[in-house]
C-alpha cells in the first residue's frame, strides 16, 4: 500500500490526541520512518509541556477576596434586605446591571467615638477561641437536645433562635450559656464539612446601644456584629469577610421579627446612630 | 432574579482556572484580574441562559474570549510585545525561581508575538487543555480552523524561539 503524504496539521493534531484510531495509526508509521518530521513533533509537545508549566501556576494561587465577592454579591435585593433597608442597616450602593447593589452600612464618623471594640464583642471573640478548639466538649448542650433555644432563651432574657445554616454549609454543633459581664450571654456553635467552626454570641444589649452593622478583624478572626429587635449578636470565625457577610445575612433574615407578613409597614427605624 | 447558590458555587470553584486563561492573555496581574471580574460579572447576569448539562469552564471561557476582544478591540493595540516590558511583566507575576530566566522571558515573548487568533487556540489546547469541538465552541469557529490555527501558531512559536535563540545576547541583556 502507497503511503500517504502526512500533513503538518495531522501531526499537530497528532500531538493533541485529536486523531482517530486509524489516522493515529497512520501517523505513528509515519512519524517512525521520517525523523525529521517525529522530531518536529517532540519539540512541539515540549512546547506544549514549557507552556503548561510557565502558565499552569496562576489557577494555584489563593483567590483574592474581590473576585470571591464579585460571585457572592447579591443583585437584586430580597424582601429582608428591603426590612433591614428600612431599619437602617442597608444602603443601596452602586447600580450594577439595572439593580441596585445593597450594601451592609459602613461605618460611619459618628462611630469613631466608640473607637474600641465594644466589650461584649471582644469576649465573643474569647469565647470563640476558647471553645472552639475543644474537640469533645465545643458546646455544653448538644444541636439535638429540644430544650436548648428555650433554656438559653430563657437564661439570657432575650429570644434565642436556632439558625439554619445549612444553605451554607454549616450545621449547629450546639450551645453554652456563658457570663457576659455582670450579665448572661449564649454561644451557638456551628462546623462545615471541613470542621471549621463557628460561633454566634448572644447577649441582651444596653439600653440605646448603637445598632449599626460592623465588621472587624483581629489576627485570623473575622466578625461582624449587631443589635436588633433588642438582641446583641456577634458572629466570628477565621473565614474570609466575604464568607461571613453571607452566615450574618442569613443569621440576619432568620432573627425573631425578621420578615414581616406581606402588606405590613417596613418598621420604623430605630432610634439613635443606626 | 438572584442567580441561584448552586450556580455561584459552581462560579466560585471555577475562578483559579478563569484567572489561569486570563493571566495567559494579558500576563499583567491586574489586568487579568479585571477580565476574570468581567467574566463573573456577565456570568450573573446571563446565569438564566446557562444551560446546567453543559460544562461550565467551557461556557465561561467562551465568555472570557469575547470579553478579550472586546478589551483588545477598544484598546486597538499591536500584539507584539518589547521585550523590557515582558520582563517586567514577568517580574511581576513571579513564577518559579528555579526555571531559567532567559527561556521563561524567550517562552512569554515568543508568545507575545503571536496574533490573537492562534495565540487563543494553542492556549486553550496546550494549558486550558480543551478538546479541539470544545475550542470550536469558546471561539465560535469551525474544528477545521481550529486545527489549523493551532498548527499554524505552534509552527510561529518555534520559529520565534528558534531566532531567539539565536538572537539571544539581545533578550538577555534585558535580564
Amino acid at each position: 500500500m502507497a503511503e500517504r503524504y502526512v500533513t503538518d496539521e495531522e501531526i499537530s493534531a497528532w500531538v493533541d490526541g485529536e486523531l482517530g484510531p486509524a489516522d493515529r495509526a497512520r501517523v505513528q508509521a509515519w512519524l517512525q520512518t521520517h525523523p525529521d518530521d517525529a522530531a518536529r513533533a517532540s519539540r512541539w509537545a515540549a512546547d506544549r509541556d514549557a507552556l503548561r508549566v510557565l502558565l499552569g501556576p496562576a489557577a494555584d494561587e489563593p483567590v483574592p477576596e474581590a473576585l470571591r465577592a464579585a460571585v457572592m454579591r447579591p443583585s437584586v435585593p430580597p424582601r429582608w434586605a428591603l426590612a433591614a433597608a428600612a431599619a437602617g442597616l442597608l444602603v443601596a450602593g452602586a447600580v450594577a446591571g439595572g439593580a441596585a447593589v445593597w450594601q451592609w452600612q459602613q461605618q460611619r464618623g459618628a462611630h469613631l467615638e466608640a473607637a474600641a471594640t465594644a466589650g461584649w464583642v471582644q469576649r465573643a471573640v474569647f469565647a470563640h477561641s476558647v471553645y472552639v478548639p475543644e474537640p469533645r466538649h465545643a458546646v455544653e448542650v448538644k444541636a439535638q437536645e429540644e430544650h436548648l433555644a428555650r433554656w438559653l432563651t430563657r437564661r439570657i432574657e432575650v429570644p434565642v433562635k436556632l439558625f439554619d445554616l445549612s444553605a451554607q454549609g454549616f450545621e449547629l454543633v450546639g450551645g453554652r450559656l456563658l457570663p457576659d459581664g455582670a450579665g448572661k450571654s449564649a454561644q451557638l456553635m456551628y462546623q462545615d464539612a471541613q470542621g471549621l467552626r463557628v460561633t454566634v454570641y448572644l447577649r441582651k444589649p444596653e439600653p440605646g446601644a448603637e445598632t449599626a452593622f460592623r465588621y472587624e478583624q483581629q489576627g485570623e478572626l473575622g466578625m461582624f456584629y449587631w443589635v436588633e429587635s433588642g438582641a446583641g449578636y456577634a458572629l466570628v470565625g477565621a473565614l474570609p469577610r466575604a464568607t461571613l457577610l453571607t452566615l450574618a445575612q442569613a443569621i440576619y433574615r432568620q432573627h425573631p421579627g425578621a420578615l414581616p407578613p406581606e402588606g405590613t409597614p417596613p418598621p420604623a427605624p430605630p432610634a439613635g446612630k443606626g | 432574579m438572584d442567580a441561584p447558590a448552586a450556580f455561584r458555587q459552581q462560579l466560585l470553584e471555577s475562578i483559579p482556572r478563569l484567572r489561569r486563561y486570563a493571566r495567559s492573555l494579558n500576563f499583567d496581574v491586574s489586568r487579568a484580574d479585571d477580565l476574570t471580574q468581567q467574566v463573573l460579572e456577565r456570568a450573573l447576569s446571563r446565569w438564566q441562559q446557562f444551560d446546567a448539562q453543559r460544562e461550565m469552564s467551557v461556557w465561561l471561557l467562551s465568555i472570557a474570549h469575547n470579553a478579550h476582544l472586546d478589551t483588545l478591540r477598544r484598546e486597538a493595540r499591536m500584539s507584539v510585545t518589547d521585550p523590557a516590558e515582558m520582563q517586567s511583566a514577568q517580574d511581576a507575576a513571579g513564577g518559579d525561581p528555579g526555571t531559567d530566566v532567559g527561556l521563561r522571558i524567550d517562552l512569554l515573548s515568543a508568545l507575545a508575538r503571536l496574533v490573537p487568533e492562534q495565540r487563543e487556540p494553542l492556549l486553550l489546547v496546550c494549558v486550558e487543555q480543551l478538546s479541539y469541538a470544545e475550542v470550536a465552541q469558546v471561539m465560535n469557529i469551525p474544528v477545521g480552523t481550529v486545527m489549523s490555527r493551532v498548527c499554524r501558531a505552534r509552527a510561529a512559536l518555534r520559529r520565534f524561539l528558534d531566532v531567539g535563540a539565536a538572537a539571544a545576547p539581545t533578550l538577555r541583556r534585558v535580564v
